[in-house]
């Protein structure tokens, strides 16, 4: 082959490297949100991930904004939960994203450079406080800032799976609750069940990484201790009130109730082992009823929540901001996209429509009483024991890496610990400085 | 001797006329898909990958917009590199997670390739000593491994190996009448030989999969050896071991090589086994290089910090692929 023959190839590489190359490129985001006239034609792109009752209760509600507002066109797009990360990750620094997008609370200060901030004629910051549970809103107030609503209140600990077939037949009676871990331990390791000294069944599994890293944090604020400075800039782990609730899962797993080698993410993960009928009770969100109600129906007949006892006077507990709804700062028409999350989220009859067709608790505090409570319940009674817990529970915090402090520091560390492979003091230790880390 | 150079009139090079030219349209036009479909997935990535290697990127995080590189993703130099050197008990989190990485992987890959030639050769050899129809069944069976989704694999050796529920646990639980629930997978403290339980139990995942390759490369080696070289040996009264040992071993040395190379870079490239098998887990001990650069840039958004790893991944693969090149090259052919 010639060398021009060579040359010509390189440039048509190049070129095409370079193509692709530029787009990449991201253009200034946040320059070019707009308003529209009111009766001007619009079409409105919506954001969501993929989860069938979640798109399906959202474009019902979005067919009566449609009907109240025949200028409005609404385009849903979904994507599948990892693609939708990377997807919102790429697209909002690059200025690409849809006008409405569906967010989970807790991300969304980290895209707070690319949202539009709550109009004040939609709601001030003091209304959506008083009008949202605390943890739910937490996660949309940026720098006292709102960007956006909450939809549900995603909620992990507070209460235990119980299946109450297994309690009956080894005699236990969980419907009056226990006053004191004491109570709720000796009631664990009576629904524990041990072969050759390996447990086959046990009494209550909180080792999975979402359980032990909640109920850590939990145990903390209930023992009237703080895991994150007033200004949120630092963590303070390593203090008495973090070893007691140490050592309080530590004791349950001296006790024999569970052995975090046999259950833990790996192995017996909660919702497998609970619906598999290897865990007597489990600590894991609401969620996971409906999610495994299809293939285990007599699992999820027998099963009931318990609120679990606390360590100081209230059941306080840390929660994640839940799913909810944001607008781009690059929507053409910014005013149209609020009237529509205003129309979903902040009325209270149609936020009630989007979690009875999702199975969702409310996000709105109106919704967690009176007529609207009850019919949930009726809908979905494994909600009941959760419903007195909702106003205790605390914004998880802005964190500037939920995820890596989750899964790479809390869990593993915490884990070691009831494994038997790390002191409390190292532990500890290690999970304060790596935490501190993350703020780097 | 007097040379005269005769001058030969220039040829005029016509790049789209004449014959020469239609034959250089064909070459460009069944040419070009590739090298574009080349140029935009595999060059381009690479590339790509090499330049993040010198920045701090995210893309949370807004660059300029050129390629989003700089103001919020900027240039760090050889940063990421030289963080990779702190040994320190303080080092931030991902440059331990870096060091645990790199030493599991190390570990697997040298313990992966000796074992699956040791295994591979000696049945290839026997494969090839069986006449008629079994010869096609055993090599179907061994290789029928390797068609399998990595990911299937990794389900069902997890399956087999689950403390409670695991084949393993039950054949166990039979033979000794105790109900035996061993945590292969998840107990930090099982260990062999200072090799983790888990790192072993992926190891023979992964040779379960992968022999059957190596399996196909052997036996197409010893088929290309000539009987009359072994008839020879035979004449001069070499045992069937001698024979493999002094004949047949040494003419499958380039193959050897080859099966080497290819099983180093594919050890050193395994993450299905190690991400579905056990996430990394118990305690950082099956976290692979390519588990933490996958979690390092798609979990955590960290592209610049995952890209350098990724470097040294595969400054790591050339190197070790250079010096198996060395050792093992054989002089001369038959």
């Amino acid at each position: 082959m010639t060398r021009r023959f060579r040359r010509w190839q390189a440039l048509g590489v190049a070129l095409l490297m370079l193509g692709s190359a530029c787009t990449f490129g991201a253009d200034e985001p946040g320059d070019s949100g707009g308003s529209v006239a009111a009766d001007e034609p619009v079409t409105l792109r919506v954001w969501t991930h993929q989860n069938k009752s979640f798109n399906q209760g959202l474009k019902d509600l979005g067919a009566g904004f449609e009907a109240a507002n025949p200028n409005v066109t609404l385009k849903f797009e979904t994507f599948d939960y990892d693609s939708y990360i990377q997807t919102l990750q790429t697209a909002l620094p690059a200025g690409t994203e849809a006008d409405v997008l569906q967010m989970f609370g807790t991300w969304t200060c980290s895209y707070a450079d690319n949202l539009a901030p709550v109009p004040a004629d939609v709601s001030g910051l003091a209304d959506a406080q008083s009008a949202f549970f605390e943890a739910p809103i937490g996660g949309y107030t940026c720098d006292d800032t709102l960007y956006g609503f909450p939809q549900e209140f995603n909620i992990e600990y507070g209460a235990t799976l119980v299946n109450t077939d297994i309690a009956d037949a080894a005699g236990v009676d969980t419907s009056a609750g226990w006053a004191t871990w004491d109570e709720f331990m000796a009631d664990a390791k009576a629904l524990t069940e041990t072969q050759d000294d390996v447990i086959t069944r046990t009494g209550y599994h909180f080792t999975s990484a979402d359980a032990l890293v909640y109920s850590f944090f939990s145990l903390i604020l209930q023992g009237g201790g703080q895991f994150l400075a007033d200004d949120g800039a630092s963590f303070t782990i390593d203090t008495p009130e973090a070893r007691e609730a140490v050592a309080l899962m530590q004791s349950m797993v001296d006790e024999g109730i569970i052995d975090p080698e046999l259950f833990n993410d790996t192995a017996n993960w909660v919702g497998d082992c609970y619906f598999e009928e290897a865990c007597s009770m489990g600590l894991i969100g609401p969620w996971v009823v409906p999610e495994y109600s299809a293939d285990f129906p007599e699992v999820a007949d027998a099963t009931k929540y318990v609120a679990l006892p606390t360590l100081g006077e209230t059941p306080d507990f840390v929660a994640d901001s839940g799913w909810g709804l944001t607008v781009s700062a690059n929507s053409p028409a910014t005013n149209v996209a609020w009237d529509f999350v205003e129309f979903v989220t902040l009325d209270p009859e149609n936020a009630a429509a989007w979690n009875t067709a999702t199975g969702t608790l409310p996000a709105l505090r109106s919704n967690g009483e009176g007529a609207t409570q009850e019919q949930l319940i009726a809908d979905y009674p494994h909600f009941e024991a959760w419903f007195p817990l909702l106003q205790y529970g605390q914004y998880v915090g802005n964190l500037p890496d939920r995820d890596l402090l989750w899964y790479e520091i809390a869990y593993p560390h915490l884990l070691g610990v009831l494994q038997g492979t790390e002191s409390v003091d190292d532990a500890l230790a290690a999970m304060e400085s790596e935490a501190n880390d993350t703020f780097r | 001797m007097a040379s005269a150079t005769i001058e030969q009139p220039r040829r005029k090079r016509r790049w789209f006329g004449g014959r020469e030219g239609a034959q250089r349209r064909f070459v460009s036009i069944v040419l070009s898909p590739a090298l574009a479909y080349m140029a935009v997935f595999l060059v381009l990535p690479i590339g790509w990958a090499f330049v993040l290697a010198f920045f701090d990127f995210s893309p949370r995080r807004t660059g300029s917009p050129f390629l989003g590189l700089g103001l919020d993703n900027p240039f760090v130099g050889l940063e990421h590199f030289a963080r990779m050197f702190d040994f320190s008990k303080t080092a931030p989190l991902e440059v331990r997670q870096f060091h645990t990485a790199l030493k599991v992987t190390l570990l697997f890959a040298f313990i992966v390739v000796p074992l699956n030639l040791v295994i591979t050769l000696p049945l290839a050899s026997m494969v090839e000593s069986v006449r008629g129809r079994w010869k096609v069944l055993y090599r179907t069976v061994f290789f029928l491994p390797v068609l399998t989704s990595a990911v299937g694999v990794a389900i069902i050796w997890g399956f087999v190996l689950h403390p409670q529920r695991g084949l393993l646990n039950g054949l166990i639980s039979r033979a000794t009448g105790k109900v035996t629930a061993i945590a292969w997978t998840t107990d930090p403290d099982l260990v062999f030989l200072g090799v983790p339980i888990a790192l072993v139990a992926i190891i023979v995942a992964y040779l379960w999969q992968d022999i059957g390759y190596n399996l196909v490369i052997f036996i197409a080696a010893l088929q290309a050896i000539p009987d009359s070289v072994k008839d020879a040996a035979r004449v001069d009264g070499a045992s069937a071991w001698q024979t493999f040992r002094y004949i047949t071993l040494p003419l499958l040395k380039p193959t050897i090589l080859l099966a080497s190379v290819l099983t180093m870079i594919s050890a050193f490239q395994v993450f299905d086994l190690f991400q579905v098998m056990t996430n990394g887990g118990p305690d950082d001990q099956t976290r692979a290089l390519s588990l933490d650069i996958y979690e390092s840039a798609f979990r955590y958004q960290r592209m610049g910090w995952a890209a350098a790893v990724s470097v040294v991944l595969f400054l790591l693969v050339f190197t070790i692929s250079i010096v198996q090149s060395r050792f093992l090259r054989a002089n001369w052919e038959y």
